[in-house]
């Protein structure tokens, strides 16, 4: 049996704006998402902000109604069963919220425990596994206001992963957290997954996901624009060379006038303080040095380093690829 | 040379108008919790609209006060509701948005720009407690003679305006401690008892006599009393009021003045 | 049956200690209730019923429990959505009335501190006599009471599940279910039309039998007749959240964002 199911998959959002006559707007969020996930695999969903990630992982877990299409966790329909759903799944978002702040740790704990069902006789020593595993042991008793960031989240773990889920669903866990907690994070995680809990995680960070992820889908604007293992999305971009040049002060002008390079398969900006990393994707070998930097025409460069395409020059392009091609409204996240 | 100064205190006095109104209209529409229709009309209009209702119908059991007394002191009183939440609102919540920091960052004199906020709910409150009087004197049978409603429009501005003062320097508080919100509940119920829309102030003890003078609303609550029983307008209640409102006002800018320079020493604008 | 009433116990502690650490909810609680009993107490002396002072305070009391029902089962599920704990809750396997049950118990035991403070502050300040007409009917009546509200907020919590204005129809009730209910005094001159609403809430009962306990008169029969109440209401909200929650997840008002 699969782990989860999602069958096109469709989410619109009504809003209502204006007084006293109200407009409806509507604002499709998901746009027809199908996937399969196996029993113990470590599913990726990468996508820019607003690409209905977090539509698709709330529709799985039942909180949001899918308006239509159909999706089943374990076999269970997650829109007429959501019981049988909720008894086997786990929740964890990334970000501040969702802790009763001015309680302990075990105080947290302890409560959702209750509400997950997790036997009487078993919360004590399940608590106590929970908090070794996250690393929050000696830290339990304090109130939640006290943690950082990391702790909060490393905390969101534990209370996700109360009652053994079957089905772990992370929503951006990484977010703000520092590069070392990160880390950590994704040590629980992939250990999680080796112990064949079924994981389902959105991410902005590549690394995370070319590191972690069995399969991934990148969504862009409420479809999904490729599926498939890491090393299989780089091959979408395996017949590119890339090279990374810094410059500084390049403007908008400047980068169209590389992209116009012929050869030249697409170019994009990171800016980083005063220097900014212009990552360019050429055809392989076909040694476009020179006519790129030409392109460049008086702005100062800085070091260029040509080098294989990693997982974030296939995600650009693949999502680049999607803009191009998508209407141009903007989709609530 | 002078026509140069008279064209930049022209501006000045443009950009001065400007952060006042326009800075005033702004904040009101990002900080203020109840400009959505549904709170609008709940909290503001339909509560205070009860709270009359219930003191009037109390009144009439215990035989303590007449309608006019309880529906004419709550009507006043209702202003409090935009006035002191909002005033509060708009300096506390600049703090739950976490937009305190770069408002304080602004170079502007700080007088316009508080006092534009203020503004708003001025005229907030001045809405409020005029629906309120009016939906109550019609529900309830009061009659009110046409000749006393420009003099009842002007004191409950007044009121309005005074109360309002007192809401911005309970904000005031907000720069220097996190839980406001806590003071402008007491300060509402505490209006409440104090002002004389409940109980008569005269069987009340002195002391609450007293702090109820220095208080905004009660003086307007006795002057809109004496207009609506056909008295002429109290111009020494109406001062007195005036002369509340301008006093807590003072007190708001110099509150105001000096958490912001204390907040600074103390670390304590970003701390939620 | 066991692991239900273990789920309510620890979810009534976990709520009335996150509740009583908040300045807001003590505020609210204490505070505000106070002056109601001040208030009470002045207009009971002006009126020149002064043997009455006790059932100023207790009224005052049930005065302040109300609010902190109102404000705590209204605010309970627009508090979850700002804490983001509404999602998590909503995620669990238990059915979302016995999640919400705990939370509104908890606001109505937090309103009792309300009537202690009333009933002290009545004695410290106005010297009011503790003359109880039935002592330990009043110890009985006075949870029956905060019970059969904690119910009628567990109604209010369900529909406001569905609105991200739920205070919008909070802030008003405050006022009327104070008169409609007599909680400062039974009001003989509200016009006739309005008596089946009182009836039909458990607040009047409620009141009324904490009233005869403190001041003479039939405690038992409004004291069942509020538990009854209480029971329907609660009934009522059950059946009401399975629909709501329903709503919720197609309306997407869940979230905060």
């Amino acid at each position: 049996m699969l782990a989860i199911e999602a069958d096109t998959l469709r989410r619109t959002y009504t809003s209502r704006t204006g007084w006293p006559r109200s407009r409806r707007t509507e604002t499709e969020a998901v746009r027809g998402v199908t996937f399969e996930v196996k029993p113990g695999e470590l599913f990726g969903l990468l996508g820019p902000n607003g690409a209905g990630k977090t539509t698709t992982i709330k529709m799985l877990n039942t909180l949001l109604l899918p308006t239509s299409g159909t999706a089943r966790v374990f076999g269970h329909d997650v829109a007429r069963d959501p019981v049988a759903v909720r008894r086997r799944i786990g929740y964890v978002f990334g970000g501040d919220r969702g802790l009763y702040d001015r309680l302990s740790a075990l105080d947290n704990l302890r409560y959702f425990a209750e509400l997950y069902g997790v036997a009487a006789r078993d919360q004590k020593r399940r608590i106590a596994e929970l908090l070794d595993l996250v690393g929050l042991v000696g830290r339990e008793k304090e109130r939640v206001e006290g943690y950082s960031r990391g702790m909060r989240q490393r905390l969101h773990i534990a209370r996700g992963l109360l009652h053994h889920p079957d089905v772990l669903f992370l929503d951006e866990p990484s977010i703000g957290v520092d590069p070392v907690a990160a880390r950590d994070l994704r040590r629980t995680v992939a250990d999680l997954a080796a112990a064949g809990t079924t994981v389902l995680l959105t991410t902005h960070y590549m690394a995370e996901a070319d590191e972690l992820c069995d399969r991934i889908a990148v969504i862009a604007g409420g479809r999904i624009r490729a599926l498939g293992t890491p090393g299989s999305l780089k091959s979408r971009v395996g017949d590119r060379d890339v090279l990374d040049i810094e410059a500084y002060g390049a403007g908008d002008e400047v980068i169209d006038r590389v992209r116009r390079v012929p050869g030249v398969r697409g170019a994009s900006v990171e800016d980083r303080g005063a220097v900014q990393t212009v990552s360019v994707q050429t055809d392989r070998g076909a040694e476009l040095h020179a006519p790129v930097l030409a392109a460049f025409d008086g702005v100062r460069l800085g070091r260029v380093v040509s080098r294989e395409p990693s997982l974030e020059d296939a995600y650009i392009a693949i999502v680049e690829e999607a803009a191009g091609s998508a209407a141009p409204e903007g989709v609530p996240a | 040379m002078f026509r140069f100064r008279c064209r930049s205190l022209g501006f000045r006095f443009h950009a001065f108008s400007r952060l006042l109104v326009v800075g005033g209209a702004i904040s009101y529409r990002a900080l203020f919790n109840w400009t959505t229709p549904p709170m609008f009309i709940g909290t503001l209009l339909v509560g205070p609209l009860l709270q009359v209702f219930f003191f009037v119908f109390l009144g009439r059991e215990l035989g303590v006060a007449d309608d006019r007394f309880h529906l004419v002191g709550n009507a006043v009183l209702a202003a409090s509701a935009s006035c002191v939440y909002g005033g509060t609102m708009a300096v506390a919540n600049e703090r739950r948005y976490g937009t305190l920091g770069a408002v304080l960052l602004s170079p502007r004199h700080r007088v316009p720009l508080w006092l534009g906020r203020a503004l708003p709910y001025v005229l907030n409150g001045l809405f409020v407690s005029a629906f309120v009087l009016t939906a109550a004197a019609l529900v309830l049978g009061l009659p009110v003679s046409a000749g006393a409603l420009p003099g009842l429009g002007l004191v409950l501005l007044v009121a309005a305006g005074a109360c309002s003062a007192f809401g911005l320097a309970l904000g005031a508080l907000g720069l220097r401690f996190r839980d406001v919100f806590l003071v402008s509940n007491v300060a509402s119920s505490v209006l409440l008892l104090l002002t004389g829309a409940a109980v008569p102030r005269g069987t009340l003890p002195g002391w609450m006599r007293t702090a109820g003078d220095l208080l905004p609303l009660t003086h307007a609550a006795d002057a809109a009393r004496g207009l609506t029983a056909g008295g002429g307008l109290d111009g020494r209640l109406l001062g007195a009021e005036l002369a509340v409102g301008a006093g807590w006002g003072l007190l708001a800018v110099v509150l105001l003045a000096a958490f912001e320079r204390g907040s600074r020493r103390r670390a304590t604008l970003d701390t939620m | 049956m066991i692991r239900v009433l273990r789920l309510i116990g620890v979810g009534v502690r976990t709520h009335v200690s996150y509740m009583s650490r908040s300045p807001i909810e003590i505020t609210f609680a204490v505070l505000v209730p106070l002056v109601y009993a001040t208030l009470a107490v002045y207009l009971f002396r002006a009126a020149g019923d002064p043997d009455r002072l006790l059932t100023a305070s207790v009224g005052a009391g049930l005065m302040g429990i109300w609010g902190s029902v109102l404000f705590g089962s209204g605010g309970a599920v627009q508090n979850q959505r700002w804490l983001g704990t509404l999602e998590t809750l909503v995620v669990a396997p238990t059915p979302l009335a016995l999640v919400l049950l705990p939370i509104t118990l908890a606001t109505a035991v937090i309103g009792t501190y309300a009537m202690g403070a009333t009933v002290l502050w009545g004695v410290l300040l106005f010297g009011v006599p503790l003359d109880f007409a039935h002592p330990l009917l009043f110890l009985v009546a006075v949870p029956v009471c905060v019970l059969a509200l904690g119910m009628m907020g567990l109604l209010l919590a369900a529909t406001f599940v569905l609105l991200r204005n739920a205070n919008a129809l909070a802030n008003p009730l405050d006022t009327p279910v104070w008169l409609l209910s007599g909680l400062l005094v039974p009001v003989t001159v509200l016009p006739a039309w309005t008596h089946p609403v009182s009836w039909a809430l458990p607040t009047t009962w409620g009141a009324r039998a904490v009233h005869a306990a403190t001041s003479g008169g039939d405690v038992i029969t409004p004291l069942l007749t509020a538990a009854a109440l209480g029971a329907g209401y609660a009934l009522a909200a059950v059946l009401v959240l399975g629909r709501v929650e329903r709503r919720a997840r197609a309306a997407a008002t869940l979230a905060l964002a």
